[in-house]
């Protein structure tokens, strides 16, 4: 079992660091805001984290809550803007926004280090402290789902114009949700960059965004396991195709463009689904057979 | 001096405009997002390159690229679109970036492997090195060969989209799929023509920058997406005619802007520019304003 956890450790830190990610991804698009924004958010939350202790000696732990705080407020900051587009158009914007983060901190050299990057980040994120960022990242995102702010987000993201008649406050909720996520996906900077000694800008760009985005589709947008399981099987498929391995990215772009094809709600939503009516139709058999037994 | 670099701008801009169109056409009539044009752009430059390894001309070459990459697209769209089109707008909206996504890496990991990872060249003697002057101005044959192929193709799907019976079907299912199929219109055949047309534009946009930059390889694509959403947005999501003028504008600011500022800051600028546009005429220079950004889903 020990041998088995160390070969796949790498593997499983992946998985936990970016399962967080891609619940911070989830937690916006269900609020209906389809934000890509979050690669430029966690480039923030790594770049200030990793700088404040390497230049300025600050302890891990305070600049990564730093990161978060910053991660937060740009995303608030991006979401007054936003408000005023849908869709497509969101993404896009986002997207740009993406570009500008990574394009500046490629030109800044003298405070990011350029095309480089920063190197020498002291590595104090265990698998350990990964497990319980994501256990309470998971809490906070089914906590949220447990409340009036859940309720808010479900109904903005199934018919904006229906919540707003209700007095729902389509840009006040979408704000909350996008702030949320931001400040999850800037500590997960942090995270990242205690976790693998280095960052430089190009890790934080359009694959970045893409990795993420498929996750969360992939796996599903309604609940909050879609996104872990997403990751799960995006980061575990081309690993059981391990004789393919040459073949890596073929294998994953087909895995999105089938999955998707054939279960466009995702691998968990459609998975809920599928149990739900088996469960229907057992009951619907129970009763029938109930009201033939009685009928003599 | 500034008049060479807006020349030099206008051509690159041409090539922008090609790669541009096909993205915004298929945007405009399916409401999808192709962000596997890129990988169909990288096919045009493989699919010439080896013919031109192989010993065929040039032209063919760019013949051959234009009608594989067409045909690419064609089947991007029966793999990656077509089930997800029946699946209902909101599943299509997002399900679709993943699967053209996907349809990309794949196109990409087939052309890696292919390739050997490396970076290629058309052989030396491909396209002669011929400077003509005017007025001062440098042109090279290549040039004039790149905005006279660009402004040929643009001519030729205006034409064909405005003038004929064929753009009219095209038009017609892009307004409104249901009315147009009751009328009989095949819709599947507007969007096998819509994709081969896409993807050729693609791909002769392809050729033009292999030639152009003389260096080919699996992610050149990638470059060209990004620029992509800049010029659809800049001209309008959906629209043609404002492709065509944004691609013209974003070259001569990119060749300006590498000129004159540090060029570094060349995607900064660009990609602000991008936010800026979406967030005070998000419908772009030539977009209607209901063409779908302040749209609700």
């Amino acid at each position: 079992m020990l041998q088995l956890f160390i070969a796949y450790q790498p593997l499983i830190d992946l998985f936990l660091l970016h399962s967080g990610l891609a619940l911070a991804q989830y937690l916006v698009l269900r609020a209906g805001v389809f934000s890509v924004a979050n690669a430029g958010l966690t480039a923030i939350g790594a770049y200030l984290a990793a700088g404040l202790t390497l230049k300025a000696g600050w302890p891990p732990a305070l600049t990564m809550v730093l990161g978060a705080v910053a991660g937060m407020l740009v995303s608030m900051l991006l979401s007054l803007p936003l408000a005023r587009l849908r869709g497509v158009y969101q993404a896009i914007a986002t997207l740009a926004f993406v570009q500008v983060v990574l394009s500046l901190n490629v030109y800044s050299e003298s405070l990011t280090g350029g095309a480089m990057g920063m190197n020498g980040i002291p590595k104090v994120v265990s698998t350990w402290t990964l497990l319980i960022a994501l256990a309470g990242t998971l809490y906070i995102v089914w906590a949220i789902n447990q409340t009036r702010l859940g309720r808010a987000f479900d109904a903005i993201r199934q018919d904006e114009t229906v919540a707003a008649s209700l007095g729902t406050s389509v840009r006040y909720y979408q704000t909350v949700a996008f702030a949320l996520s931001g400040g999850i996906a800037g500590f997960y900077g942090g995270l990242e960059a205690f976790h693998s000694y280095s960052i430089e800008p190009s890790r934080f760009g359009f694959e970045f965004v893409v990795a993420i985005l498929s996750y969360v589709v992939l796996g599903g947008r309604r609940s909050i396991w879609g996104p872990v399981v997403g990751t799960a099987v995006l980061l575990a498929l081309p690993e059981l195709a391990r004789p393919l391995a040459e073949y890596r990215t073929l294998v994953y772009g087909l895995i999105m463009v089938l999955v998707m094809g054939y279960l466009p709600r995702g691998v968990y939503d459609t998975f809920v689904e599928y149990l739900y009516r088996r469960r229907i139709a057992r009951m619907d058999r129970a009763a029938m057979a109930q009201s033939q037994g009685d009928a003599p | 001096m500034i008049i060479q670099q807006l020349l030099n701008g206008l051509i690159v801009g041409g090539v922008y405009a090609l790669f541009a169109i096909g993205f915004t056409l298929v945007f405009g009539i399916h409401q999808v997002l192709n962000l596997a044009h890129g990988a169909v752009f990288m096919t045009g430059a493989f699919i010439a390159l080896y013919s031109v390894l192989g010993g065929w001309p040039l032209w063919a070459g760019f013949l051959l690229a234009m009608l594989g990459s067409g045909l690419l697209s064609v089947l991007i769209e029966f793999g990656a679109f077509r089930k997800l089109r029946k699946s209902g707008p909101l599943e299509l909206e997002f399900g679709a970036i993943i699967t053209s996504i996907g349809a990309g890496l794949a196109i990409m990991a087939v052309a890696q492997k292919i390739s050997n990872t490396q970076i290629m060249r058309f052989p030396f003697e491909t396209m002669p090195v011929v400077i003509f002057e005017f007025f001062g101005l440098r042109v090279s044959a290549l040039q004039l060969i790149m905005a006279a192929c660009a402004a040929i193709l643009v001519v030729g799907i205006t034409a064909y989209l405005y003038r004929t019976a064929f753009g009219r079907q095209v038009r017609a299912v892009a307004g409104n799929e249901r009315a147009a199929t009751l009328v009989g219109v095949n819709p599947n055949f507007v969007y096998f023509q819509t994709f081969f047309m896409s993807g050729a534009l693609a791909g002769a946009a392809g050729v033009l920058v292999g030639l152009a930059f003389n260096s080919i390889h699996f992610v050149m694509g990638e470059p060209y997406l990004l620029r992509g959403f800049v010029v659809v947005i800049l001209g309008g999501l959906g629209s043609i005619p404002g492709a065509l003028l944004a691609g013209l504008l974003l070259g001569m600011m990119q060749t300006l802007t590498v000129a004159f500022l540090p060029s570094g800051l060349t995607d900064t600028i660009i990609f602000s520019l991008l936010f800026l546009i979406l967030l005070f005429r998000p419908h772009g220079l030539l977009g209607k304003p209901e063409a779908g950004a302040m749209r609700g889903r």
